[in-house]
């Protein structure tokens, strides 16, 4: 009991990792200039074809997709960014009609394009089982997918403390006209954190698709989840996403585990209104990009 | 250095002040003096670009920098000190100042210009880890002023810089704006402080009600006129 227990938060905890990394771009999009990308899920599902498409097609490893698949990815965010730049009225609402829409045209962009078959990787070195102090198992794949969730969050913090693009960032999702008055340049610090939120997916849709399996209903569920994510985090907190979405996937795994896995987003759903009633910012609210 | 021209600005439909001309010369030291309402701080945000003019126009260096975003004025110099309330409420006061750096030319002396505003005022430094929001008034002016001074300014607009100060504060604050004008920095205060105000002043604007009742060089000022139109005495 106490195996499966652990084994079940073992398996939430690598796979919040891998949520965090899907969050983070809507969050970080969001603090910046209040802008909610509904596309951002379909964006880390492009990322996930295109490393299908380079394994498939040119017969690599899906890995080495990842510079394609960020300048495929990052360029269709910044796409995204000019489109919701000419929105000359109530940008905050009006770019949710405009990014679902996106978002809509991507799925059916996928599907034309790739069809509506199931693929997953069929390099067999992502299968291979990692066992952890004889008891804990994953698969490599999901031990890699958190890796590189925790430290692009990491790497993402950093950023944004130490760098005059992270700051200008920060400091625009504090105080627009302080900013300016620092000088910063409004227009250059959302469109780096666009090019920013593109790289993340990127990075979550090659995850994506060693992990697991791609076809193109998914990208919207991935928006969902990281839209939910964000909410819980209190709109826009950096530290907020990780602890929002291991949260959120160790309630799934238990869920899965102990009663069936069916019920498992029903669970999640169900603390997300929880903690909503209880905290209405979010667990880290009121706090913007930090 | 500075020049303003039959400028007119306000918010929405409401104007807050009409046809002004104004010109603040450089390596000198122009305040502004009126009472609340007059547009004062409305006329600062005007030449930082904050506000778009309903008519007229901005010189910088006799040219019209109107067509130049914000950040585009404060890479020439032009550097405004609002009131202490446009700081970046949840950073720390340190990563205040840190912004402070962000034009290109003051990001060399990032570490040094933190220090003399530390040495300024030691209440920072003692404070550089607490969220800003949570500051005294007198210590967001402070670090107003510090995160300003950060800017490397060359032309230098502040904003009621005396507002929440103790007299203390303010005779000390003054003394470093007496020190800016002896290294040749162009200063233009808007202050409701006139006797503080008017120590270290070159030239003198008085507003009233979105106009200028008064422009006078220095010497020429007498107190005692000055506050009979202050209050409207005539």
């Amino acid at each position: 009991m106490l195996e499966l227990t652990l084994q079940a938060i073992y398996t939430g905890l690598l796979s919040g990792g891998f949520y965090a990394l899907v969050a983070v771009g809507l969050a970080l999009i969001f603090g910046t200039m209040k802008v909610i990308n509904l596309a951002h899920g379909e964006l880390v599902l492009l990322a996930a074809y295109v490393a299908y498409a380079t394994e498939s097609k040119l017969g690599l490893n899906p890995l080495l997709a990842l510079p394609i698949a960020m300048a495929v990815v990052v360029s269709a965010a910044l796409l995204t960014y000019f489109l919701t730049n000419h929105i000359k009225k109530d940008r905050e609402l009006n770019s949710l009609i405009l990014t679902f829409g996106l978002g809509i045209i991507l799925t059916n962009s996928l599907l034309m394009v790739f069809s509506a078959n199931i693929y997953s990787t069929s390099t067999e070195w992502f299968f291979e089982g990692v066992v952890i102090g004889d008891t804990l198992f994953s698969m490599r794949s999901e031990l890699l997918a958190f890796v590189v969730g925790v430290l692009s969050l990491g790497g993402l913090y950093w950023w944004l403390n130490h760098t005059w693009h992270g700051r200008a960032i920060r400091a625009v999702s504090s105080n627009l006209d302080a900013a300016k008055l620092m000088g910063m340049n409004p227009k250059q610090a959302e469109m780096w954190s666009w090019g920013v939120a593109g790289i993340l997916a990127t990075l979550a849709g090659c995850m994506l698709y060693t992990t697991s399996v791609i076809h193109p209903p998914i990208g919207h569920g991935l928006t969902i989840k990281a839209f939910i994510i964000t909410v819980l985090a209190g709109m826009g907190s950096i530290p907020g996403v990780l602890v929002g979405a291991f949260l959120i996937a160790i309630i799934e795994s238990l869920t899965a585990t102990f009663f069936q896995s069916s019920l498992s987003e029903l669970a999640s759903m169900g603390i997300f209104l929880v903690v909503l009633i209880v905290l209405p910012s979010g667990l880290f609210g009121n706090k913007r990009i930090h | 250095m500075l020049e303003v021209m039959n400028l007119s600005a306000g918010y929405g439909a409401m104007e807050v002040f009409w046809d002004l001309s104004l010109k603040f010369e450089g390596g000198k030291t122009t305040t502004i003096v009126g009472p609340n309402g007059a547009g004062k701080s409305t006329l600062l945000k005007t030449i930082m670009g904050l506000i778009t003019p309903m008519s007229g126009d901005v010189l910088l260096r006799n040219e019209s920098c109107l067509n130049a975003e914000t950040w585009q004025r404060i890479n020439e110099g032009l550097v405004l000190i609002p009131e202490g309330r446009l700081l970046f409420g949840d950073l720390s006061v340190e990563e205040n100042l840190i912004m402070g750096a962000y034009p290109k030319n003051s990001r060399k002396s990032l570490e040094n210009n933190k220090e003399n505003v530390f040495n300024l005022f030691p209440r920072l430094k003692e404070r550089r880890n607490q969220i800003s929001s949570t500051l005294s008034g007198g210590e967001a002016q402070m670090l107003a002023i510090g995160r300003g001074l950060m800017e490397e300014p060359k032309i230098c607009l502040i904003d009621e810089p005396s507002l929440g100060l103790s007299p203390v504060m303010t005779h000390e604050i003054f003394s470093i704006f007496r020190e800016l004008k002896e290294d040749k920095l162009t200063i233009v205060l808007v202050e409701q402080n006139t006797n503080q105000a008017l120590k270290i002043a070159d030239h003198v604007y008085l507003m009233q009600a979105g106009r200028v009742a008064l422009s006078e060089k220095r010497e020429n000022i007498d107190l005692k006129k000055l506050e009979d139109f202050y209050f409207a005495r005539n």
